[in-house]
């Protein structure tokens, strides 16, 4: 499926007062995960307009994850409700053009649980290299 | 200075952090990378970037180089964003000009092995931060008035320690309790350690003195609703339950000149329903009008309306001169508009029956510490006469469990952390019964003593001497004896390595604490994260132990985390302190991330008004009739929910806009970007 | 007659056929009262017993319980035994080779030679769960099976150690003060007392009998005197060996310290056998070491 030194490209998409606050935990736990992802940093996950997903994946993304607050513990009360309800329909759409839709994933860490977010990386990493590079990323450069 | 099509001169500035970044990755690559990156004019790395020599640098090259964007590669903004935007600021441009790359906390300190991958993700992440950085635009904090007034949430001495403050320092502070007194935990215990002060005693001036402040309006048996609004400016909707008595002002308000309850208990004498005395641990009675005990705060009485059968013989009894008690009264709400609030509301013990093998319920002689305190209590339901709840005989042989349900990983009730104060407990404990029972000999069984404090290790060393004995291991199993009550303590004494069964006359657990049933729906009303272990979250356990995430939200006592009497109040007084910052100053600024609407790209379609959970969006009129969208900014806390939803996006989200978010995936997979 | 709707392979340990034979004619006889089948195992060996093997050599421990598990498989059949020990071999081993593939390619080299391998297919039941679990029998189901009710008899329930503990790894819930085989004994008419430290193991298993006997005894000497203190008419288990250290070690009691306690023991299946009129020659209660009589007298 892919050569030995394939690296897949996963972005994150995380927000800033549980998920962000829950990687910077787990980096002051020296908590050791693959380096395989790159976060981008929104103030909450109700700011993920299914455009950034679609675009990532036309860019040649493998995988992508978006990660928030746990329902009820949202700093801005719902986001994380309406995004969750956005990323079924975007999983959907993904799956009718022919992605396998496990390349995207939302998670909820909140800021305490550093632990739980060096898991979601290694687990995240895991699905995107068993399910191999992204078709689209051949159309890239 | 901030015009849309200007070109982009962008400073990248690489911070070693000590060799906590410049020992798992290449500065060097990095710095040479970025100077590649199409914007940048500068790449510079330091040891320190937060330091002064390290910000100068930042100044410097601003001015240097006639940078209008710049980018820190080092720790995370939430750590230091607010640092470097000021150096940015002290450059000459707008603060909001500023990007920040997390290459340690997400980068080399999670990526300790892997020299390659760290330094290619450093790279990727400079890279993803000057895509952003070429794009920003100036911004202006908007500055919003600040209530002068306060909130409390919980009358313990946390609580009240904190509404002292707030009040003496001219604020008006609400302080609110659910239950129909104040006072909490310390009005339960007999006496503190290590200076064994009687503790209602040394409560009971601060009660007063919270009760008579013109500052502090003292709402009892009360309890929050719901939270509107964010710092400065909070809306707080109160329960006020019905305590079925009026108070003299309630009372007069209604005519009765006069009137009003006098707390004299003429009620309760003819009441004919009698219930457990949750004060008492259920270990006393009291009726379906009540007080907790003689020192509630305020002097009024409650009827509990879940028992109260409506019989009218307290009404009849009370009289036609004070015509206190109305027993039709309902719940009724009242909003206040504060700018800062305070949680204060305490603990309870795990409920320690979920350790079987201790007998807890099962056996008639197994007690908690808080049930002792109450035993041993002169104000408590015996008298102070500490008796065996099988046969009211004396014990003279009494064993204490210390961590009974702490530091414990087996799970169910028990909980992994140390409830910090039990330890100090259990040694005072053990004083009193030495000192009130002539022949009384205390046995700890502990695993370690934790007597930590000011004058705690010099307590312990008198308790010893008193003649304390200390068995250092855990109670695997405790059994009764049927006939006579007597429980036999199987232990072991791991100093000198052997099994040990004991019979005591009474066994008290030093049970751990867990916080209360109602703090998780106070937290979510307030926006306050749960640590790991369940109590609430600081916003940084050694920097700002006081505050929250949320601005204007402030934690004082043991909802915070286990401590004592001494930790609980200093930090209700920092909390206090912190709570009056923005309340002094006036105004507090918010930052800019609001959403603003594109009208000439808005359909009017009005569905994102329905999604912002803040009421911010509206549609207004414009000339020709055309609805568009509108903002309300002081409304708006920029969560974005809206921009991420529009379908024309016509919404842009002020310094984290769609382009700026795209950019950056691109910066990320086609490397170098779009332009 | 109940229709046999459930089937198992019946694994008989040493004790019970060895000892008290009577456990086992009941084990078979009752449970086909209440509707479940016990079909011989042919060819088992000892389970092995947990304490002696399993503290010598853990792979002769696995191999042996394996070899077991796979004449069950054989027969496409699940197994269900009458004993705490056997229960722990056999079970646990089922419950291990299921999820650890290391050690299951291990023991499946060993049973290679006797043309054996072991596949995870079934599962391991105590007859006592099954009369508990509604699904297949049930509390009601077992009390309406009963023709001589054990009306005016106190019977002190031994749980033994074995079957519930360690509790993190079994599935039977509150192992400090549990009461479901209490519940069984008082299916049966009788009345379940209890008495202090009932969950306080009876001297014999993890090797302890047989390395030294005198410190067995005096963990069973503290248990009869538990059990005499609330007026016990007889002891029941769900463990032969259990068993046989209150029943014969009730006269190594008497021979080695004095003390006579005279108190019959039966295992539960006994109990059900003469509750549902089985004779006490069916059961071979002559063959116990403590006269059963006192206790007979009440309910006969």
């Amino acid at each position: 499926m892919a050569d030995e030194n394939w690296n897949p490209k996963i972005i994150a998409i995380i927000c800033n007062w549980c998920s962000y606050a829950g990687a910077d935990l787990a980096g002051g736990a020296r908590i050791q995960y693959p380096p395989d992802i790159r976060a981008i940093r929104v103030m909450c996950t109700g700011r993920v307009d299914p455009l950034f997903i679609m675009k990532a994946f036309q860019d040649g993304a493998d995988g992508m994850l978006i990660s928030g607050c746990h329902f009820g513990d949202c700093h801005y009360l719902e986001g994380n409700y309406k995004c969750a309800k956005r990323m079924f329909l975007v999983k959907n759409v993904l799956k009718n053009i022919g992605l396998n839709d496990r390349r995207l994933r939302m998670t909820f860490v909140s800021a305490s649980e550093g632990a739980k977010w060096g898991m979601v990386m290694e687990d995240v990493v895991k699905t995107v290299k068993e399910l191999g590079p992204s078709p689209l990323s051949e159309y890239q450069k | 200075m901030a015009e849309a099509k200007e070109q982009p001169r962008i400073g990248v500035f690489i911070c070693h952090c000590g060799t906590n970044i410049a020992g798992s990755l290449s500065i060097e690559e990095v710095k040479e990378y970025a100077k590649t990156l199409p914007g940048v004019v500068v790449a510079e790395e330091y040891q320190y970037m937060c330091s002064t020599p390290g910000q100068s640098i930042i100044v410097d090259s601003i001015k240097e180089h006639n940078l209008n964007g710049v980018v820190v590669a080092a720790c995370s903004p939430r750590l230091h964003e607010p640092t470097f935007r000021i150096a940015t600021q002290e450059g000459g441009l707008n603060k909001f000009r500023f990007e920040m790359a997390n290459i340690r906390d997400q980068n080399s300190w999670v990526h300790m092995h892997d020299w390659e991958g760290a330094t290619s993700k450093a790279k990727d992440q400079v890279r993803i931060a000057v895509a952003k950085a070429r794009m920003l635009e100036d911004l202006e904090p908007k500055s919003v008035p600040v209530e002068h007034a306060a909130l409390v949430v919980g009358g313990g001495v946390g609580g009240m320690q904190a509404a002292l403050d707030l009040a003496s320092a001219g604020i008006k502070t609400y302080l609110v309790e659910k239950n129909p007194t104040i006072g909490g935990r310390m009005s339960q215990l007999d006496k503190t350690f290590p200076t064994l002060d009687c503790s209602q005693c040394i409560l009971t001036p601060k009660m007063v003195d919270v009760g008579r402040h013109p500052n502090i309006e003292l709402m009892t048996y009360t309890e929050v609703e719901n939270v509107e609004g964010y710092i400065g400016n909070f809306t707080i909707t109160l329960r006020k339950k019905a305590r079925g008595v009026l108070t003299p002002t309630e009372a007069e308000a209604r005519g009765i000149v006069g009137g009003g309850c006098n707390g004299c208990g003429d009620c309760a004498e003819v009441c004919p329903v009698i219930k457990p005395n949750p004060f008492e641990l259920g270990m006393a009675p009291r009726k379906a009008i009540y007080i907790y005990h003689p020192q509630v705060n305020p002097l009024l009485y409650t009827v509990d309306f879940d028992s109260c059968i409506k019989c009218g013989l307290c009404v009849t009894a009370c009289g036609e001169e004070k015509k206190a008690i109305d027993l039709d009264m309902v719940d009724t709400f009242e909003q206040v508009k504060v700018g800062t609030c305070i949680l204060a509301i305490g603990y309870d013990l795990i409920p320690i029956e979920g350790k079987k093998e201790w007998g807890y319920k099962r056996f008639d002689n197994v007690i908690t510490g808080l049930e002792f305190e109450r035993l041993i209590c002169a104000s408590g339901p015996t008298g102070g006469k500490l008796i065996r709840p099988s046969d009211g005989q004396i014990p003279k042989k009494i064993g204490f469990v210390l961590c009974a349900g702490s530091r414990d990983n087996t799970g169910g009730v028990a909980k992994p952390y140390c409830s910090r104060f039990c330890c100090m407990y259990s040694l005072k404990h053990a004083h009193q019964i030495m000192e009130k029972i002539p022949g009384a000999v205390p046995y700890l069984f502990y695993m370690d003593i934790r007597s930590f404090g000011k004058m705690y290790e010099e307590f312990y060393y008198r308790i010893q001497n008193e003649g304390a004995k200390f068995i250092r291991g855990r109670v695997a199993n405790i059994l009764e004896d049927p006939t006579s009550k007597n429980l036999t303590v199987y232990t072991e004494d791991t100093l000198l390595g052997r099994p040990l069964s004991l019979e005591m006359d009474m066994v008290v657990l030093a049970a751990a604490i867990q916080p209360k049933p109602e703090a998780e729906r106070i937290r979510q009303m307030f926006g306050v994260s749960k640590s790991q272990d369940g109590w609430y979250l600081e916003a940084h356990p050694k920097l700002n132990p006081c505050g929250t995430t949320t601005a204007g939200i402030y934690l004082a006592g043991v909802c915070q985390g286990p401590k004592d009497i001494p930790d609980t109040v200093a930090q209700a007084e920092g909390a206090a302190s912190a709570a009056s910052i923005p309340i002094h100053i006036g105004e507090v600024q918010l930052e800019p991330y609001f959403a603003q609407c594109i009208e000439e790209l808005c359909a009017g379609c009005g569905m994102c008004v329905n999604l912002c959970p803040y009421g911010a969006l509206d549609l207004v009129e414009r000339d020709g009739g055309r609805q568009v969208m509108e903002v309300t900014e002081a409304k708006c806390k920029g969560c974005g929910t809206c921009g991420g939803f529009c379908p024309g996006g016509a919404i842009k989200m002020q310094h984290f806009t769609s382009p700026q978010i795209c950019a950056q995936i691109d910066a990320f997979l086609l490397e170098g970007g779009e332009q | 007659m109940a229709e046999s709707k459930h089937q198992y392979a019946f694994f008989l340990g040493c004790i019970a056929p060895n000892r008290y034979p009577g456990c086992e004619s009941a084990a078979i006889k009752t449970s086909a009262k209440v509707g479940i089948e016990l079909l011989p195992l042919k060819g088992a060996g000892c389970c092995p017993a947990p304490g002696a093997f399993g503290s010598i050599d853990l792979n002769v421990f696995y191999a042996l319980a394996a070899r077991n598990l796979v004449l069950a498989e054989q027969m496409n059949m699940d197994i269900t035994l009458i004993c705490n020990g056997c229960y722990k071999s056999i079970w646990e081993v089922n419950h291990i080779l299921k999820h650890n593939d290391e050690l299951r390619d291990g023991v499946n080299e060993v049973l290679k030679e006797v043309d054996m391998e072991f596949k995870g297919t079934i599962d391991v039941w105590h007859l006592a769960e099954l009369y508990y679990d509604p699904k297949i029998c049930g509390v009601d189901k077992l009390a309406a099976s009963v023709t001589r009710p054990l009306t005016g008899t106190k019977i002190a329930v031994h749980y033994g150690c074995h079957l519930m503990k360690p509790g993190k790894e079994r599935h039977f819930g509150d192992t400090e003060n549990p009461m479901w085989i209490d519940e069984l004994v008082e299916a049966l008419g009788a009345e379940a007392v209890q008495y202090r430290n009932k969950m306080q193991c009876c001297g014999a298993g993890g090797g302890v009998r047989g390395y030294d006997l005198t410190h067995s005894l005096d963990i069973t000497n503290e248990k009869l005197i538990n059990v005499t203190e609330v007026g016990a008419d007889a002891i029941t288990e769900v463990c032969p060996f259990c068993q046989l250290q209150y029943d014969r070690g009730q006269i190594e009691i008497q021979e080695k310290f004095g003390k006579t306690y005279g108190i019959p023991v039966l295992h539960f299946n006994e109990l059900l056998g003469l509750a549902q009129g089985m004779s006490p020659q069916e059961l071979a209660l002559d063959l116990h070491g403590i006269d059963c009589k006192p206790f007979l007298e009440k309910i006969l």
